[in-house]
């Protein structure tokens, strides 16, 4: 019967620990993947943009907790797919190789040769792995650093897109093994024949981006259209990232939305001139060139040279780059935003909706099971409660020899702990065990039963997440440990106000 | 002045709705080295009695009711003293013996010294199981110090039960029909060893008993009829 109580009290401990490890690596993983492209934090003044960009860069790389920021630009747009759907994505111009030093872009870029297949890919189907696809991946990894493909009938690189991987359609995922491949699209004719058509995004995919400029008052002037080869496609675990964002370069960004550099000229320069021979109108601008307008970004991504993850050294951050702004905003006066209405974002602020999303889902998952986990409680209080009648004369025997009331409760508590305890370590090193070799597991289940729990291809990780945090398998323990002591409670209590005289008698 | 004395002592056991008045009333001293026996049927009181004494069991609430003990009223004593009293100064020996049958002979003696020092224990564990040694050799039961209460005969278990009693040297040793589940053989012979041994230690002696012969042994006999003390 002890066994019992103790065995209760492992399951639940074990139950409680896995759920919030899986529960927590999906979080940190998610945290994780979200920082992918986002950097660490950001300084923002959407649609107008703000210039003189390089030089808050400047001030900002100068900052002991900065290690490097990059300029970007994010504006809503439209895509033309190569299959002819329009679709809305978010549009991000960024230069690969500073917004590499400031995210894991280098990373994210799917289409590369590889050599070690990825975790589920046990049959090494990735076509990544094959030795016949280096060369062109090599080179299609190459684009998607620089953002350009090569034209083949003309040998010049043009600018080009790296939509998320889920974007353009034309990469299948396999997500039981966690890989893409070119995806095949039979299509039906008029004629009532159908043709298959086979497509490679970064090899021979166009896309079409709309965008629409602004002037420096933030007001749509036209929609501007462009048309770009794929360069690659990026992968960040994350489906709104890899489902909505498409990347292009800066400065080709800037020009679709007029945000580069450029003459300015004094207002109200435009008058009607008659010509005097044929008597027509025309428009004639003959307004002064004043000045330069720079060219304007949305965005600069900061990366911290603390770890971030540590929200204090976060803080510390947002405070440094506060303070480099302010300087900043002081000597282009007028110019760029001010301090006071600049947006500064640090990344949980940017996915604080998903974040605290997945965070309330956590709690109440956990509420849940520690509910259940009460059952523990009340299987110990049954099962203890047996045990003291069984033991009812023995405990008469003690309060014969003179055992105190608070000596035999204090007996039975402290059974009740050692029961929990024991339940507990075994609760641990079972959740352990489980956690560590969740995916192998799942995978046997799989197998074995054809149980398919974690769906890839619902959740967009390849491999589940899970993470066994000390601190909450401490609480865990300590909570089991305390189950199991709250179940003894009532049933010492109970031992503890036994009449001698009746408990010597108990049959 | 007597160790232990009890004064117009009642007691009634609720039997579901039924009030049952087992004392009604009962006088008796007990002076210190004295051994008093206590004669009368079953169901006559004796042992509410001597549960009563040890301080087991409350008696009715009565202004006139007392029980004392070396000049201090256990009826009123707390809860914790009542327990200190019975792990100290009294020492019990019930017919149906109430070993713990978990624990081994020996375990069984120490852990009445274990109940009386509380936690100080540790520092007294091996003049305990000393002191439980010797007892035990001298109820003849060396051997069997490492047996369960299960592997023992009835005499035998009597015997571990003596020895528990007398582990924390209590002023007064209270015997509930000691020999009545025992053959008379038996019984004999333990009721030998615990008068021997009281003697040694010059142990207050009060022994519940329906055996007569058992009974003139004792300096003094008290009857007990319907839970009054009658003349002898």
């Amino acid at each position: 019967m002890p066994l019992l109580a103790a065995l209760a009290v492992a399951l639940c401990t074990a139950m409680v620990l896995i759920v919030w490890s899986v529960m927590g690596g999906f979080l940190s993983t998610f945290m994780t993947s979200g920082r992918t492209i986002s950097g660490d934090l950001v300084i923002e003044w959407p649609n107008a943009g703000f210039g003189h960009y390089q030089d808050l860069i400047g001030r900002l790389e100068k900052h002991p907790l900065i290690t490097a920021a990059a300029p970007t630009i994010e504006s809503f747009g439209l895509i033309t797919l190569p299959d002819g759907r329009r679709e809305t994505v978010i549009i991000r111009g960024i230069d690969g190789q500073s917004f590499a030093k400031v995210s894991n872009y280098n990373e994210i870029l799917w289409w590369r040769p590889i050599d070690k297949p990825v975790e589920r890919d046990t049959k090494r189907m990735d076509l990544r792995l094959k030795a016949e696809n280096r060369q062109a991946l090599e080179q299609v990894l190459q684009n998607g650093l620089s953002l350009t493909r090569t034209d083949p009938r003309t040998g010049l690189a043009a600018p080009a897109v790296v939509p998320g991987i889920h974007v353009t359609g034309t990469s299948y995922r396999d997500g039981e093994h966690g890989i893409y491949f070119r995806s095949i699209r039979d299509t039906f004719n008029a004629d009532g024949t159908k043709s298959e058509t086979s497509a490679f995004a970064p090899l021979d995919s166009f896309v079409t981006l709309h965008v629409a400029p602004s002037d420096t008052s933030g007001n749509v002037i036209q929609m501007a259209t462009r048309r770009l080869p794929v360069a690659n496609e990026f992968m960040t675990g994350t489906f709104e990232a890899d489902n909505k964002i498409v990347f292009i370069q800066l400065d080709e960004l800037q020009r679709m939305l007029q945000m580069h550099e450029a003459p300015r000229t004094e207002k109200g320069g435009f008058r009607i001139e008659i010509d005097p021979k044929t008597g027509d109108e025309r428009l004639v601008d003959d307004a002064k060139v004043i000045g330069v307008d720079p060219a304007r970004v949305t965005n600069v991504v900061v990366r911290g040279k603390e770890d971030v993850s540590d929200e204090a050294a976060l803080e510390r951050l947002k405070a440094a780059a506060e303070e480099v702004y302010a300087e900043f905003a002081q000597a282009h006066r007028g110019e760029v935003p001010h301090e006071g209405n600049i947006r500064i974002k640090t990344w949980i602020d940017m996915n604080s909706t998903i974040i605290n999303a997945v965070k309330k889902e956590i709690s109440l998952v956990l509420v849940l099971f520690i509910i259940i986990s009460l059952v523990a409680v009340f299987l110990v209080l049954s099962i203890f409660w047996s045990m003291i009648s069984e033991k009812t004369r023995d405990i008469g025997i003690l309060r014969a020899m003179g055992a105190s009331r608070s000596g035999v409760a204090g007996l039975w508590l402290f059974y009740g702990f050692l029961l929990g305890l024991t339940g507990a370590i075994l609760g641990t090193a079972l959740a352990y065990t489980i956690v560590l070799n969740i995916n192998p597991i799942h995978e046997w289940l799989g197998r074995a039963l054809g149980i398919q729990v974690w769906d890839p291809r619902i959740y967009y990780f390849t491999v589940i997440p899970a993470k066994v945090d000390t601190f909450h398998a401490s609480l865990v323990f300590a909570g089991g440990v305390f189950s199991a002591v709250l179940g003894a409670l009532i049933p010492a209590l109970h031992a503890a106000r036994m009449n001698p005289v009746r408990a010597l008698r108990f049959e | 002045m007597p160790l232990i004395s009890v004064a117009n002592l009642r007691h009634t056991y609720r039997l579901g709705r039924v009030d049952v008045p087992v004392l009604r009333g009962v006088d008796l001293s007990v002076e210190e080295g004295e051994f008093v026996a206590i004669l009368g049927a079953s169901g006559s009181g004796k042992s509410t009695l001597l549960h009563l004494m040890g301080g087991l069991d409350r008696p009715d609430k009565n202004p006139d009711s007392s029980i004392v003990f070396r000049g201090e009223d256990i009826t009123r004593l707390s809860h914790a003293k009542l327990d200190t009293y019975r792990s100290r100064d009294i020492g019990f020996v019930f017919q149906f013996y109430h070993l713990l049958p978990e624990l081994t002979v020996l375990q069984n003696v120490v852990v009445a010294s274990m109940v009386m020092h509380g936690f100080g224990f540790a520092s007294q564990r091996a003049a305990a199981t000393a002191e439980a040694t010797g007892l035990l050799n001298a109820v003849g039961l060396s051997h069997r110090l490492h047996h369960r209460p299960a592997e023992l005969s009835g005499g035998e278990r009597q015997r571990v039960a003596i020895a528990r009693a007398l582990i924390n040297k209590p002023v007064l040793l209270l015997a509930d029909e000691p020999t009545g589940n025992l053959d008379r053989e038996t019984g004999k012979s333990i009721l030998e060893m615990l008068l021997s041994m009281r003697r040694e230690r010059k142990q207050t002696f009060v022994i519940v008993t329906h055996d007569p012969e058992t009974a003139a042994r004792a300096d003094r006999i008290v009857r007990l009829l319907d839970g009054r003390v009658v003349p002898a």
